[in-house]
């Protein structure tokens, strides 16, 4: 009798885990497709401040991607390219090709709430962390993520907070190796395009910091489209800056 | 009492040559030694202060723990205007520093950038006489770039060459241009010279859109000793609760601290010492009066007190410490003014203790009267404590039996 229970706990345990597994990679699905296309609108708000910048972001799969800026004119033109896990930058200004040094990762992106490494490493969500299932609320499923061992991540924890009926995340928290919470990001406004499901409005804030918070705006979302091999090559930081 | 103390010192000669020798060898080694410790403290203060940071520096609360550019004092005129009426303050400038990527054709490297005001640089810093190559800023150079040793090397640079510099100005809006480098330093802190640059405020204030802003404003005052002074005179003119002025004490709490460690073990290392001459001092001391036990004993017979007593012994320690320490203290005292103008040159130091900010192979001693002052006072008390438990010990004895002691 002993011995069935054993064996039951550790089929539930592989189920649960299984569908943990799931549930993040349906999540990560929904947000890259097999490519997408998204033109946003971002707004760092600061101590009363604001600062707005539009943006054309290309990705395909879960290494690459390319964002221009088109907006503010003082910005427009700079491009971003990323490719595995490695970073350049296009500024028009200089006219100079320059590669994202790993000791710049952590600093914040265009001056806004995400770090260069957000840009890069999204999907180490699928590939770095372990899921795990700590709560249900109705559809709503709360998942906590642990990296896995020599896994190349910043972040001590993250917990998701995911509608299962979208396989959207409502609010995401990341914490420090000490399991201090750092930020959070809440995504609102779902809405489907094609087979897939997007939060719309997505904002990030600091834990500790009041008073200022990034937002974005998917302004156009086009997923799974034919989106040319050439955005993710060097020379389209240069070329497409235009 | 007094002459009768003389005539003791003068017939126990052993005893006394061998007292006044280990007073004398105590105070000198006692003035050295914390002469020494304070002047190695001092000059590395000294050092790390000449090099960048101030003896005083205001900043906006809050900076200096999250820091960004929420943070930057806003407006920089209002406060400089407040410090002209400060008499104590030698020089101030507004310095606005940015974490920024440089990046040559090949190479990119983090660095702090910090727009500075090179005239006023000149007097607060040692930035200027750290110059290895090519030359300093002026207030009106355009994109020059003054670049640590280390962070030149690492990006492959040279004078003349062209460095792309991306950062966040200080609204946040992006910023980029191409400096050229001017000028290369080398102050022997590797932590300072592999990730620091600047370039003028005048140029950088148009590119970080950082007019009247700053990171935070630094000050070099006419006498060190003056910063708590000053900064609380600092702080009651800005009255703003969201500015704070800290003094070095803050600002190099590492070191001040690593200072403090250092004071605290050396004191302990002497003391050691210390306890060792207190001990001999008084084995001396109790073997003499040991030796004078009957003649304690007649003294107390023909009607001294025991307060007589203990007058005697006090008069004969103290006339045996002042002979000693007036011919000590002096001595001692050119050695620490003589070693504090000519300090002593060992090569390769300051390459060994670089992290801690040591710029220079020199160990400079500290001249400093009270500081002399407090430890002849020290070398004083240890020997007048030496003498209680030989004259406990005495009065252990009764008179009649003190005389017949043999």
């Amino acid at each position: 009798m002993g011995k069935i229970v054993v064996v039951i706990f550790i089929f539930m345990a592989h189920l649960i885990g299984d569908e943990a597994h799931e549930i993040i990679k349906k999540l990560d699905e929904n947000f890259r497709g097999k490519n997408i296309y998204m033109k946003l609108n971002m707004k760092i708000v600061s101590m009363g401040h604001e600062r707005v910048m539009k943006m054309q972001s290309y990705s395909q799969g879960t290494k690459k991607s390319f964002v221009k800026i088109i907006y503010p004119p003082k910005d427009e033109g700079i491009t971003f390219l990323s490719l595995d896990r490695e970073m350049w930058q296009y500024v028009p200004k200089i006219e100079r090709i320059i590669k994202i040094p790993p000791s710049m990762m952590l600093q914040k992106w265009m001056g806004s709430d995400i770090t260069n490494d957000d840009m890069v490493k999204q999907s180490s969500i699928v590939e770095d962390y372990e899921p795990k299932i700590i709560k249900r609320e109705g559809s709503v499923v709360t998942i906590e993520l642990t990296p896995k061992e020599n896994a190349p991540v910043v972040w001590g924890k993250i917990t998701l907070n995911i509608d299962t009926t979208t396989y959207t995340s409502h609010k995401d928290i990341f914490y420090d190796e000490e399991g201090k919470e750092v930020r959070y990001f809440i995504y609102k406004d779902v809405k489907k395009v094609g087979n897939y499901y997007i939060p719309t409005y997505w904002m990030v804030q600091s834990s500790d910091t009041e008073g200022r918070y990034t937002e974005m705006i998917l302004e156009e979302v086009e997923y799974d489209t034919k989106i040319s091999e050439e955005y993710f090559t060097k020379s389209a930081l240069k070329r497409f800056s235009k | 009492m007094f002459k009768l103390a003389l005539k003791n010192i003068l017939f126990y000669k052993g005893r006394s040559i061998a007292t006044a020798v280990l007073t004398f060898v105590s105070t000198m080694l006692f003035i050295l030694y914390i002469s020494l410790q304070d002047g190695s403290h001092n000059s590395m203060l000294e050092n790390s202060l000449k090099i960048y940071t101030g003896a005083i520096e205001i900043y906006r609360k809050d900076y200096r723990d999250i820091g960004g550019n929420e943070y930057l004092i806003q407006d920089v005129k209002v406060i400089t205007d407040k410090l002209e009426k400060i008499d104590a303050i030698e020089e101030y400038s507004p310095r606005y520093e940015t974490y920024g990527l440089l990046s040559n054709k090949e190479y990119s490297a983090a660095s702090m950038v910090a727009g500075i005001e090179p005239n006023k640089e000149r007097v607060l810093s040692s930035l200027k006489s750290a110059l290895i190559e090519g030359s300093f800023l002026d207030d009106g150079s355009a994109n020059c770039i003054y670049m640590g040793a280390e962070l030149l090397k690492k990006l492959k640079l040279g004078i003349g060459d062209e460095v792309a510099f991306i950062g966040s100005a200080s609204d946040g809006s992006f910023a980029a241009d191409m400096l050229r480098v001017c000028g290369v330093f080398k102050t022997g802190s590797f932590e300072f010279d592999s990730s620091t640059s600047f370039v003028a405020r005048s140029y950088f204030d148009e590119l970080m859109n950082a007019k009247n802003r700053a990171s935070y404003i630094t000050l070099k005052l006419k006498n060190i000793e003056d910063a708590d002074k000053v900064n609380e005179q600092i702080i009651s003119m800005l009255d703003d609760e969201n500015l704070e002025s800290l003094t070095w004490k803050t600002l190099m709490k590492s070191m001040v601290e690593i200072m403090e460690i250092d004071s605290v073990f050396g004191y302990i290392s002497l003391s050691l010492f210390m306890v060792v001459i207190f001990f001999v001092i008084m084995i001396y001391g109790f073997v003499n009066v040991s030796s004078r036990i009957k003649e304690f004993g007649v003294l107390r017979c023909i009607g001294l007190s025991k307060r007589n007593i203990f007058l005697l012994l006090f008069y004969e320690i103290a006339l045996l410490s002042i002979f000693a320490t007036l011919l000590a203290t002096p001595i001692a005292a050119y050695i620490c003014y003589y070693y504090n103008i000519n300090p002593i040159v060992i090569d390769g130091i300051a390459d060994m203790y670089k992290d801690y900010g040591i710029v220079s192979d020199e160990i400079t001693f500290d001249y400093n009267l009270f500081t002399i002052g407090w430890n002849v006072g020290v070398i004083y008390l240890l020997n007048f404590l030496s003498i209680l438990y030989p004259y406990m010990y005495i009065n252990s004895f009764r008179p009649i039996e003190a005389t017949r002691h043999v």
